[in-house]
């Protein structure tokens, strides 16, 4: 039974881990496009950065995944990019709540103002 | 405490507001159905999604393009690992133009999902 849990703790543990690395690469390769502008730079980049999680593909020690997650978290932080690109209607993006669809039960009048001529 | 609990446990009000500010909504959008100038109503076919999608996964440099169809699942059956899904995840969200949360980018695992998101999201183009 608590050999179970162990290895449930243990499943639960790496799943946990492997999210982290996959919105940690997520956010690093989306940073290295902020960083690299043209396309030619950011594919050497982006392989550099692949190569750098591919290394450690391979480390088995629990703890030890922990503490290189937490300092790969800790390198990105230090090096995000102060304005990243970020899609127009996105919050914080330069379409952000601009245009937004009038309120229902609004509508044009198009003779404002000259009603009693026609 | 208890009688409160009981009372709303059992108290069901009937969501009047959102069946009416529906109907207004689709009254307003008949009376003005074309938006002049607004790239808002540029939505796409699923035929055009899924076409796309496929053609964005395909061209992924380690996917052999003849196994690629919509319902294909880019790890058990293209043999990708997460790292790759995560490129994948992030060249589609370039093709359609959209900024995919992270934590939902991080569930789209198969062909299908993806579809069924940008399909579904509002602001795909």
């Amino acid at each position: 039974m608590s050999g179970a849990l162990q290895s449930a703790g243990y499943l639960a543990r790496r799943a946990a881990q492997k999210e982290r690395v996959r919105i940690l690469y997520r956010r690093a390769l989306k940073d290295t496009l902020n960083w690299a502008v043209h396309r030619h730079l950011f594919y050497k980049d982006a392989d550099d950065l692949r190569q750098r999680f591919e290394a450690n593909k391979h480390v088995e020690d629990l703890d030890r995944i922990d503490r290189m997650i937490d300092e790969a978290e800790a390198a990105y932080n230090k090096w995000r990019h102060p304005d990243p690109y970020i899609v127009p209607w996105a919050p914080g993006g330069s379409k952000f709540c601009r245009n937004p669809t009038p309120p229902p039960g609004i509508e044009i009048v198009y003779n404002f103002g000259r009603e009693e001529n026609e | 405490m208890a009688l409160r609990t009981a009372v709303l446990r059992h108290i069901r009000v009937p969501a009047q507001t959102l069946t009416l500010t529906g109907s207004k909504q689709q009254q307003w959008s008949l009376s003005g159905s074309f938006r002049f100038m607004s790239s808002h109503d540029d939505h796409l076919t699923r035929e055009d999604v899924i076409e796309r999608v496929l053609s964005v996964v395909k061209s992924f440099p380690k996917v052999d393009p003849a196994q690629v169809t919509p319902e294909v699942h880019f790890q058990k059956d293209l043999g990708l690992d997460s790292l790759d899904n995560v490129e994948i995840v992030m060249a589609l969200e370039e093709e359609f133009k959209l900024e995919i949360p992270d934590k939902e980018a991080d569930k789209i695992d198969t062909c299908n999902l993806a579809i069924e998101y940008i399909y579904n999201h509002p602001m795909a183009s």
